[in-house]
């Protein structure tokens, strides 16, 4: 019998079996990112961190504009600013979590064993991109609400998101690898991550700005989707070398 | 080294004399003020230059890793983080007397201090690991990855937004704009400025070695 016959045989006569580990890059990848979510799902203490950092910032900016404590026509550039501001922070507060916890935990160790550090990033990464996703679905119309911000293109602004937010989890997902296992962790991310993540967040800004007004802002977003194909090959390349021990 | 540096010093004096007294001040700047070319330019380009250097010697690390190449992309990120401040600084005198301001959040200046933020950063990566060879190879893999992401601070983002910044002597008509006696100080200013920063790096590259040797016989 073929060693996948005889994996198949086994899996049918053992339903504990049915829990082995999937084959194939995605689906390894995707086993990565399965983990981390159960893992945040059952304590949630990060993820309400998270949520909770975001609905300060966005409460006290709140707080200190109000709905109409600004001039009209500088609306679109502060709200797009202080949105992505609040973004990021939320960004750093959560995301370098990814692979801290593994350190903390002891897991680190096992997980190099069990899968190359492309996939392991890959499925940090992909782990990442859904927390920022959600934080971003509930930051950014509690952010509208509260201070009565009109986006003119709102598909525009969902699509920047779900592009920059991509290029965001990339970067700070390969960087969480890095600092993993350095002191002053979270000061050092913030420290390494904004040099980085600072193209990303200009052109976002200003994509923002345009979709505000109703228009598509097609240069910023091209800019965003080199920058977030650039950010993965050079993960893609450079994981070993930040993740290996 | 010792020849580079006896002919480093007579260069660089013909260097900063022609400067100050071969080339006119060129049009459209007030005064004198357009001479900040021959020493601005020059430490911009070193800066980007030692940044480069320091990716070459993160990939030979990555690849051969020996300690030698560490301590030069380390040393080249310290000469780059120098070169980059005065680069910063005459920009500065540059933006006060033609713009009335030190400092005018004008995207290229801000390219700069982003770099400078970037070198800082990798200095402060490197202070918070204490294990040599993890703080080389992740020296590296930082240094590597924002080599890639480094095109969008310097060629894109001043694109994006507007600027008050002369035009770059790599400029979209590939035209150099400078005539005869400016053009020969100033690529003679891009010579001398590499070359100090070659000779700088010989010495970091030397005291690296000479403090791992110390290390490894246990001196320190």
């Amino acid at each position: 019998m073929t060693r996948s016959g005889d994996a198949r045989a086994f899996q049918e006569a053992s339903p504990a079996a049915s829990r082995l580990p999937p084959s194939g890059p995605i689906g390894r990848a995707w086993a990565i990112c399965a983990k981390d979510a159960a893992q945040e799902l059952r304590r949630r203490i990060a993820i309400a961190s998270i949520f909770f950092f975001a609905a300060t910032a966005v409460t006290l900016v709140s707080f200190g504009i109000g709905p109409f404590g600004l001039p009209a026509e500088a609306r679109d550039r502060v709200c797009s600013a202080l949105l992505w501001i609040i973004l990021f922070f939320c960004a750093a507060t959560g995301l370098p979590r990814a692979f801290v916890r593994e350190e903390e935990t002891g897991t680190a160790y096992a997980l190099r064993k069990v899968a190359p550090a492309s996939l392991t990033l890959a499925g940090k990464t992909l782990f990442n991109y859904l927390l920022f996703l959600a934080i971003a679905a509930v930051t950014v119309p509690a952010f509208s609400i509260l201070l009565e911000w009109r986006v003119g293109s709102p598909g525009a602004l969902a699509a920047l998101l779900v592009l920059a937010g991509y290029g965001l989890s990339v970067v700070s997902t390969f960087l969480a690898a890095l600092v993993a296992r350095a002191s002053q962790k979270n000061v050092l991310f913030v420290v390494i991550s904004f040099p980085l993540l600072l193209p990303l967040l200009l052109s976002a800004i200003v994509a923002t700005v345009e979709a505000a007004g109703g228009s598509m802002p097609s240069t910023p977003l091209r800019v965003i989707v080199a920058y977030d194909g650039a950010a993965t090959c050079a993960g893609y390349l450079l994981a070993s070398a930040a993740w290996e021990d | 080294m010792k020849p580079l540096k006896i002919l480093l010093l007579p260069y660089m004096a013909a260097v900063i004399v022609g400067a100050f007294l071969w080339p006119a001040p060129a049009q459209g700047f007030i005064g004198e003020s357009s001479r900040i070319v021959f020493f601005h330019v020059p430490c911009a380009w070193t800066s980007a230059l030692a940044f480069l250097v320091a990716a070459a010697y993160s990939v030979a690390y990555l690849a051969r890793r020996k300690p030698v190449h560490d301590d030069i992309a380390a040393g080249a990120v310290r000469l780059g983080l120098l070169f980059a401040v005065l680069a910063l600084v005459t920009g500065a005198l540059f933006a006060k007397i033609m713009w009335g301001a030190y400092w005018n959040w004008d995207p290229r200046e801000s390219s700069f201090l982003l770099l400078i933020f970037l070198y800082a950063a990798y200095l402060f990566l490197r202070a918070a690991v204490e294990d040599p060879e993890r703080r080389a190879r992740m020296s590296a893999a930082y240094a590597l990855f924002a080599a890639v992401l480094m095109p969008f601070l310097f060629f894109v983002a001043p694109r994006v937004t507007s600027s008050l910044h002369p035009q770059t002597v790599i400029n979209p008509q590939g035209k150099i704009l400078m005539d005869g006696p400016t053009k020969a100080v100033f690529f003679g200013a891009l010579i001398a400025f590499s070359w100090l920063f070659v000779w700088m790096l010989g010495l970091e590259a030397r005291a690296a070695r000479l403090s791992r040797r110390d290390r490894a016989e246990g001196s320190i």
